[in-house]
C-alpha cells in the first residue's frame, strides 16, 4: 500500500467515523429530542387546565403493573387507526401520558389495550378477574394474582386495591376533562388540516364494547334464534358468573356485589335482554357484549329465556292484591316508578338502575328473598324491618303482576 | 437459563395457572428474565468470549490485560446477570423492553462495557485504521455505540415521561439490536468465513459500504416501533424510510457474505461455517421482513401480534445466536485445551434450525390470524382462543429449541480435548497467526 493511498484512506475513514457519530447524534435528535420538544409543546397547549394527577395509591398500583409485566400483554396506546378506535376509543394524546415515567406503551397485545380502562369494568369484576381470571373469563390466558388478596376475591389487600385504583385511572383524566377539555385540545392542536390528528377528536372517547352504558337505546334482538348456538355461547361467556343452570352461582360469582342475577328465577322480556346484552348493567359487574353479532346475542337471549324455571303460577290471594298495590305505592315508587318501569323520581340518582318489573318477572321465592335480604352492592335494602311478612308477600305478588312485555309484533327493531 | 425462562413463559400462555402461587415465576417477570438473559447473558457472553479469540488475531497483539478480563467476566456475570435476574424475579425492574434490569444494574453494565472497550479496542488504534479489517470496524462500532445508546434506552425513559419516553425506548429497542447485537454478530461472521474457507472476503469495499450504511441507518429506525402513535409523524416517516434503506443495506451485506462463501455448499461441513451460512440466510430474511413490517400498510396488519414475536426470534436466535454459536465453535476449533463434540454440534444445528423455522412459521401464521380477527372487530377473546393451538405448538417447539441449546452446550463442554483441531477443514490455516495476514490481505486488496 502506497503512503498516499494509505493517507487518503485514513482521511476517508476519519470522515466516515465523524459521519457515523453524526448519524447517531442525528438519530437521537431527530427521533428523540425533537419529538420530545414537539410532544412537550402538545402537552402544554392541549392538556386540560386542571388535569387530575395520580394519587399515591394509583402510583403504587402503577409500580405493581410495571413489576408484573402487565405492559407486555396490554398496551396503553390507542393508535390513530380506525381498527384501534372502534375497539378502544379515542387515540392516545401526548398529554394523557405526561405523568407516565417510565412509559407503558407496550408493543404486544395478548390482552386488550388498557388506555381507557377507567370505568370500563366494575371494581368487583376487576378484583374477581385479578384474583382468578378464568373464574370470570374462561378462555383467558392471563395469570391470576392471588398473592394480592387475602384468599378470596372480595378480600383485596392494599396491593390489589392500588392496582385496581391504577386501572381505574387509565383514561380518566381525559374523560373528566369533558367536552371543554376536548375543545381545548382541539384548539391547542390547531391542526384542522391534519387528517390523522383530527381522528383524536369527535369519536367516542371510550369505545370499549364491554363498557356498561346506562339509559341507552338498544336495538331489539330477534326471537326464535338458534338455541343450540345460544347455549354454547352461554357456556363460554355467561356460565362463569351466572352458573350453568342460571342459578347465579358460577365460580366467578364469589366476589361480585351485587351477585350475578339468578337467571332461572326470572322471566325476561326480549326488550330487557336486548338492553342488558347491548348495554350491560351499569353499577354491576355485568358487562355489555357489543363486540358480538346481533345474531349471536339473539341466540344468547333465547338461551337465557330457556333457563327460566317452569313453575306453576302461584295463585294470588284476593286480599293481597289491594294490600300489595298500597305497599308498593307507599314504599317502592320512588325508585321503581308508579308503573313499575324502574324510572321512579329517585332512579337517576342511584348507582344502579332499579329493576323494571314491566320487562322482567321475578319468581315469587326470589322476590321474597330480595325483599328480605336486599341486594348487597346495590341500593336495594332489606325490608323486613319496615314491612310485616304478610306485607312482603303481598308486594312480591304485586311486582310480579306488573310484568307486561311488549307483544313481539309490536316491537320496534 | 434464558431459554428456559422463555419456555416457561410459553408454557404459561397455554397453562396460565402453572405458577399461580409462585409470584417470582409469574409470566411478566419470567418474560423480563428471558429477553435480558438472551441479550446480556447468552449473546454478550458469547460475543465477549469470541473477542478474546478474534481481537488478538485482528490486532496482532494481546488484549489489554488478563486481569481486566477476569474483572469483566466477574462483573458481567456476578454483578449484572445474577443480580439482574434475581431483582427482576423479585419484582425490582423497569417495564422497558430490552431494558428490564433496574438502574443499579444498568450502572454496572455501562462500567463493564467501558472496561470491555479498554480491554479490546486499544490494539485496533495502534495498528492504524487504514489497515483495519471489517470485523475490527464492527467491534469498534459496537463497543463505542453501545456505550452511547445503552444509557439512552435504559436511563432516559425513567425520567422522560410518556410518549417522549417511548420515543427514546424505541430508539434503544432498535439500537440494542442494531448497534450491539448485529455488529458483533457480523464481526464474527466476517471473521469466520475467511478463516474457515481460507479465502478472503469477496469484496472489502462492499464490506465497508455495508458497515458504514449500517451504522448510519440503524439508529434512525427506532421510531418504527410506534407507528400511528402520537409521536410526530415526521419522525415516524423518517424511521420508516430508514427501515427500507436498511433492508437494502442488508442485501448488500448478505450478497457480499454469500459470495464469500461460494463453493462451501449450502450446508458446509465445518459446523462453525454452517451456523454462519444459515445465520446469514436468516439475517437476510429477518431484515427484509423488518423493512417491510415497518411500512404502514404492513405495520397496521401485524403490529402488536405474534408476527413480531416471530420476527424477534428470527433476529435474536436465527441471526445473532447462530453467529454467537459459530464464533464459539470456531474459537474452540483453535484451542488445543478445549473439549469439542462434533456430533453434539450437528444435533444443535438441526434442532435449532428445524425448531426455529417451525416456530417462526407458527407464530407468523398466528400473528396474521390475530391481526385479521382484530381488524374484523371480533370479540377480543376469540383471538386468544384462535391463538391457542399455535401457542401449544410454540411451546412444544420451545422444547426442541431448548434441546438445541443444550446440545450446543454439550458440544462445547464434552468430547476429547483438542478434538476441534482435527475437525477444521484442510484449507483452513493452522493457527491464529496465519489467519491474520489472510484477513488483512482482504484489506490490502481493496485499498
Amino acid at each position: 500500500m502506497s503512503g498516499s493511498a494509505g493517507n487518503a484512506l485514513r482521511k476517508a475513514y476519519l470522515v466516515a467515523s465523524v459521519a457515523g457519530v453524526a448519524f447517531f447524534v442525528l438519530s437521537v435528535t431527530l427521533l428523540g429530542v425533537w419529538p420530545t420538544q414537539v410532544l412537550e409543546e402538545q402537552v402544554r397547549t392541549m392538556a386540560p387546565e386542571k388535569a387530575l394527577d395520580p394519587t399515591l395509591s394509583e402510583q403504587r398500583g402503577r409500580a405493581i403493573y410495571g413489576r408484573e409485566g402487565c405492559a407486555y400483554c396490554h398496551t396503553q396506546q390507542i393508535r390513530f387507526l380506525a381498527t384501534d378506535m372502534m375497539r378502544f376509543g379515542a387515540p392516545t394524546l401526548a398529554w394523557e401520558s405526561r405523568r407516565d415515567t417510565p412509559h407503558l406503551f407496550g408493543t404486544r397485545r395478548i390482552g386488550p389495550d388498557l388506555s381507557r380502562a377507567a370505568g370500563t369494568r366494575s371494581l368487583d369484576w376487576q378484583y374477581a378477574h385479578l384474583f382468578s381470571p378464568r373464574a370470570v373469563v374462561p378462555d383467558s390466558v392471563m395469570p391470576g394474582y392471588p398473592a394480592l388478596f387475602d384468599g378470596a376475591p372480595d378480600q383485596p389487600r392494599q396491593d390489589a386495591r392500588d392496582l385496581v385504583a391504577y386501572l381505574e385511572s387509565l383514561g380518566r383524566a381525559r374523560e373528566l376533562a369533558g367536552p371543554e377539555g376536548e375543545a381545548r385540545a382541539r384548539d391547542g392542536c390547531n391542526c384542522p388540516d391534519d387528517e390523522m390528528a383530527q381522528m383524536a377528536f369527535g369519536g367516542m372517547l371510550n369505545g370499549h364494547p364491554a363498557r356498561a352504558r346506562r339509559g341507552m337505546e338498544a336495538p331489539i334482538l330477534h326471537t326464535g334464534a338458534d338455541l343450540d348456538r345460544g347455549r354454547q355461547l352461554y357456556g363460554r361467556h355467561c356460565a362463569t358468573c351466572h352458573g350453568q343452570a342460571g342459578e347465579g352461582n358460577g365460580p366467578g360469582s364469589a366476589g361480585l356485589r351485587p351477585s350475578p342475577a339468578r337467571l332461572a328465577e326470572h322471566e325476561y322480556s326480549i326488550e330487557r335482554l336486548s338492553d342488558v346484552l347491548w348495554n350491560g348493567v351499569a353499577g354491576s359487574a355485568m358487562p355489555a357484549w357489543r363486540d358480538h353479532s346481533s345474531d349471536d346475542l339473539s341466540a344468547l337471549a333465547a338461551a337465557v329465556q330457556s333457563l327460566s324455571a317452569d313453575r306453576p303460577e302461584p295463585a294470588v290471594p284476593e286480599h293481597m292484591v289491594e294490600l300489595g298495590a298500597t305497599i308498593y305505592a307507599a314504599n317502592c315508587v320512588q325508585c321503581h316508578g308508579a308503573s313499575g318501569d324502574g324510572r321512579g323520581p329517585a332512579a337517576d340518582k342511584l348507582t344502579m338502575a332499579p329493576a323494571s318489573f314491566i320487562r322482567q318477572r321475578v319468581s315469587l321465592p326470589e322476590a321474597l328473598r330480595v325483599l328480605r335480604n336486599g341486594v348487597h352492592g346495590s341500593p336495594m335494602a332489606p325490608w323486613t324491618a319496615r314491612l310485616s311478612e304478610g306485607e312482603l308477600v303481598a308486594v312480591a305478588h304485586h311486582v310480579r303482576s306488573l310484568y307486561a312485555p311488549t307483544p313481539p309484533g309490536a316491537l320496534r327493531r | 437459563m434464558s431459554v428456559a425462562f422463555g419456555l416457561l413463559a410459553a408454557v404459561q400462555l397455554i397453562a396460565p395457572d402453572v405458577a399461580r402461587d409462585v409470584a417470582w415465576l409469574g409470566w411478566g417477570r419470567v418474560r423480563y428474565a428471558h429477553t435480558q438473559g438472551i441479550m446480556l447473558g447468552w449473546l454478550a457472553n458469547a460475543f465477549f468470549a469470541f473477542l478474546y479469540h478474534g481481537v488478538p488475531i485482528l490486532t496482532g497483539r494481546p488484549v489489554t490485560s488478563a486481569r481486566l478480563g477476569v474483572w469483566i467476566f466477574a462483573l458481567w456475570n456476578f454483578a449484572v446477570m445474577v443480580p439482574g435476574w434475581v431483582l427482576v424475579l423479585a419484582g425490582v425492574s423497569q417495564p422497558l423492553e430490552w431494558a428490564e434490569f433496574p438502574l443499579v444494574v444498568d450502572a454496572v453494565v455501562v462500567v463493564t462495557l467501558l472496561l470491555a472497550a479498554i480491554q479490546f479496542l486499544p490494539g485496533f488504534f495502534r495498528r492504524g485504521v487504514e489497515s483495519l479489517y471489517v470485523s475490527s470496524w464492527y467491534i469498534i462500532g459496537a463497543l463505542v455505540f453501545t456505550l452511547l445508546s445503552y444509557p439512552m434506552g435504559n436511563v432516559v425513559p425513567e425520567f422522560v415521561a410518556g410518549a417522549a419516553g417511548a420515543a427514546f425506548s424505541g430508539l434503544w429497542i432498535h439500537d440494542a439490536v442494531g448497534l450491539f447485537v448485529t455488529p458483533l454478530a457480523l464481526a464474527i461472521i466476517y471473521f469466520v468465513i475467511p478463516a474457515s474457507t481460507g479465502r478472503p472476503i469477496y469484496s472489502h469495499f462492499l464490506s465497508m459500504l455495508g458497515f458504514w450504511l449500517l451504522f448510519f441507518l440503524y439508529p434512525l429506525n427506532g421510531t418504527h416501533h410506534y407507528v400511528f402513535s402520537v409521536i410526530p409523524m415526521a419522525a415516524q416517516l423518517s424511521a420508516i424510510a430508514a427501515s427500507a434503506l436498511l433492508g437494502v443495506t442488508v442485501v448488500i451485506v448478505v450478497t457480499n457474505l454469500t459470495l464469500s462463501m461460494r463453493g462451501s455448499g449450502v450446508l458446509p461441513r465445518d459446523p462453525a461455517l454452517r451456523f454462519v451460512s444459515t445465520g446469514v440466510f436468516f439475517y437476510l430474511v429477518v431484515s427484509l421482513q423488518g423493512a417491510s413490517q415497518a411500512q404502514m400498510a404492513v405495520n397496521q396488519a401485524v403490529h402488536f401480534t405474534d408476527w413480531v414475536v416471530a420476527h424477534s426470534h428470527l433476529a435474536m436466535m436465527g441471526f445473532a445466536s447462530y453467529a454467537g454459536a459459530a464464533g464459539l465453535i470456531h474459537a474452540w476449533q483453535r484451542m488445543p485445551e478445549a473439549r469439542y463434540n462434533a456430533r453434539a454440534f450437528t444435533w444443535a444445528y438441526w434442532l435449532l434450525t428445524v425448531g426455529l423455522l417451525a416456530m417462526v412459521i407458527d407464530l407468523t401464521i398466528a400473528g396474521l390470524i390475530q391481526g385479521r380477527m382484530w381488524a374484523d372487530g371480533l370479540p377480543w377473546i376469540d383471538s386468544v382462543v384462535a391463538s391457542r393451538p399455535y401457542w401449544v405448538a410454540r411451546t412444544h417447539i420451545g422444547i426442541v429449541l431448548t434441546a438445541g441449546f443444550v446440545a450446543l452446550l454439550v458440544g462445547l463442554t464434552t468430547g476429547p480435548r483438542g478434538a476441534g483441531l482435527a475437525v477444521r477443514p484442510a484449507t483452513a490455516p493452522d493457527g491464529p497467526s496465519e489467519v491474520a495476514p489472510r484477513l488483512t490481505a482482504a484489506t490490502a486488496e481493496a485499498s
